[in-house]
């Protein structure tokens, strides 16, 4: 029954996850340019933030539309509003992703000091697991994936904590620009992390109708 | 027959030829081209000055409050308005470029390629199997009449349910297959238009999901026009959506209906152009 509409909605759902690859691919590329200050491929990063926006619109206009017109209820109904948010989440995460790429920059290389960018670099791929993570857990729906989610978060602040420690045990070996640059690109990868929970929440909206906060 | 009869089959065999490529696209030939259409019915107006194009192997959904001339306006495609005492036409209706209304198309020719379903499922008191081939067998089908009727049920989703009671009369089927028979009816014939007024409205939901489903299968190869009052309806199964509502002139105690807004049926219940089309889909009148 409604074949034709839960067609549509099964490829809406889909494109969720074939838009969570691009956001990842762009977190993966952005740690690594930041690392190698590979401006090519930074560059790469942010040309490729039009292709994520264009996705998160055509998305949700098709969301929208089927809102208005299929007047879905029950889990119908569940799964628009959480594509609708989980969109959200991974938009800003490619924008996120679109900023680190910014800070790579010919004439200074941000990533000088070993300690601290062992922790970037690993915070960098912390974050990009998180939201793997999440996009499996999406792809199948599986709320028990999500609520690991909390604990890998966990390690995230942790090393986020610990960059602050490093920077300021470093401060006189760095300029305040890199340390500026380094804060911010920390904080950027923690938000991600923090949007990669957002979307497990929105599994365990999905799956259970409770609306409950990981963190 | 004559000229103007020939060369309207001719041009439609024309307009199918060219169809059997890909799905049309945006900006291909209408079925219909709807121009400055007005309708009166005894000298009082019914419908004025209406213009759409229909899409073809798209859903066109007719919506509008009670009176606004949603069925006067369907009506005016395969001219079942000549049926009604005076009645008069006037504007253009093109079917594939050809006026339908021109001087000396015959109406029932018109008819055989613009099929009709009503709002009440009208099976005729015979068997199943004879209500799907009433239509071939007067137009002197010649072809095997057994593999027409199962094609034509199996189209309209209802083969599985009736195959064992071809021979059983019409009327013992439920509503909604009844509807679904008529629809297999209306398909025997192999029109290229399928105009559709209301007709889940006498359906219970369960037999109006069926119809809609059926309609997404039968626009792969038809063009489907629907009046339906039920917006939520519209909104599910068309691809474009007509908004018609009444015009009154109070001194002269005359009321009309007008075509207020035609576009995408996203756009229509998304973000519709007119404040009058954006009040009756949000329910504040209609």
């Amino acid at each position: 029954m409604r074949e034709t509409f839960h067609r549509e909605l099964e490829r809406l759902d889909q494109d969720v996850v074939r838009m969570g690859a691009l956001v990842e691919a762009a977190i993966e590329n952005a740690t690594l340019a930041l690392a190698e200050n590979d401006l090519e491929l930074a560059r790469k990063v942010m040309d490729g933030d039009d292709a994520i926006d264009d996705l998160f619109l055509d998305i949700e206009k098709r969301a929208l539309a089927m809102l208005a017109q299929q007047q879905p209820v029950a889990g119908d109904l569940r799964l628009i509003v959480a594509i609708l948010r989980c969109v959200n989440d991974l938009e800003r995460s490619g924008d996120l992703a679109f900023n680190i790429a910014s800070v790579v920059r010919k004439d200074l290389e941000i990533i000088t000091l070993k300690p601290v960018s062992a922790l970037v670099y690993e915070l960098g791929h912390a974050s990009r697991r998180l939201l793997s993570k999440s996009l499996d857990a999406w792809a199948d729906k599986d709320i028990a994936l999500a609520e690991e989610m909390d604990q890998l978060d966990d390690e995230i602040d942790d090393l986020y904590a610990r960059l602050f420690k490093e920077l300021f045990a470093l401060s006189r070996e760095t300029t305040f620009e890199v340390a500026m640059n380094l804060v911010l690109v920390g904080r950027y990868f923690e938000r991600i992390a923090d949007h990669a929970v957002n979307m497990a929440e929105r599994i365990r909206y999905f799956v259970t109708g409770n609306e409950e906060h990981l963190g | 027959m004559n000229e103007n009869t020939i060369s309207l089959e001719e041009n439609i065999t024309a307009t199918e030829r060219g169809s059997e490529g890909p799905a049309p696209a945006f900006g291909a030939p209408s079925v219909f081209t709807v121009r400055g259409l007005g309708v009166h019915y005894g000298g009082l107006p019914a419908l004025r000055d209406v213009s759409l194009d229909v899409q073809p192997r798209e859903i066109t959904a007719i919506i509008g409050p009670s009176g606004c001339g949603k069925s006067t306006l369907i009506r005016c495609f395969n001219r079942m308005n000549d049926l009604i005492p005076g009645a008069e036409v006037s504007g253009e209706v093109l079917y594939h470029g050809e006026d339908i209304y021109a001087a000396g198309v015959d109406p029932v020719t018109v008819r055989r390629r613009i099929g009709m379903v009503f709002q009440r499922p009208n099976p005729f008191p015979k068997s199943v199997y004879d209500n799907v081939a009433f239509g071939a067998r007067i137009n002197g089908y010649k072809g095997d009449m057994d593999e027409l009727v199962e094609r034509s049920l199996r189209r309209a989703a209802l083969w599985d349910e009736v195959k064992s009671k071809l021979r059983k009369s019409a009327l013992a089927l439920s509503g909604g297959q009844q509807q679904r028979l008529c629809i297999a009816r209306a398909i025997a014939v192999e029109p290229d238009v399928i105009l559709m007024d209301e007709p889940a409205s006498a359906l219970d939901p369960i037999a109006t999901v069926r119809i809609e489903d059926l309609m997404q299968e039968l626009k792969q190869e038809y063009s489907i026009v629907i009046v339906t009052h039920n917006m939520q309806q519209a909104a599910r199964v068309s691809d474009r959506t007509a908004f018609l509502y009444t015009e009154v002139d109070e001194a002269a105690g005359q009321r009309w209906g007008i075509l207020v807004e035609f576009g995408d049926t996203s756009d229509i219940f998304t973000r519709p152009r007119d404040k009058r089309t954006e009040d009756y889909v949000s329910g504040r009148f209609g």
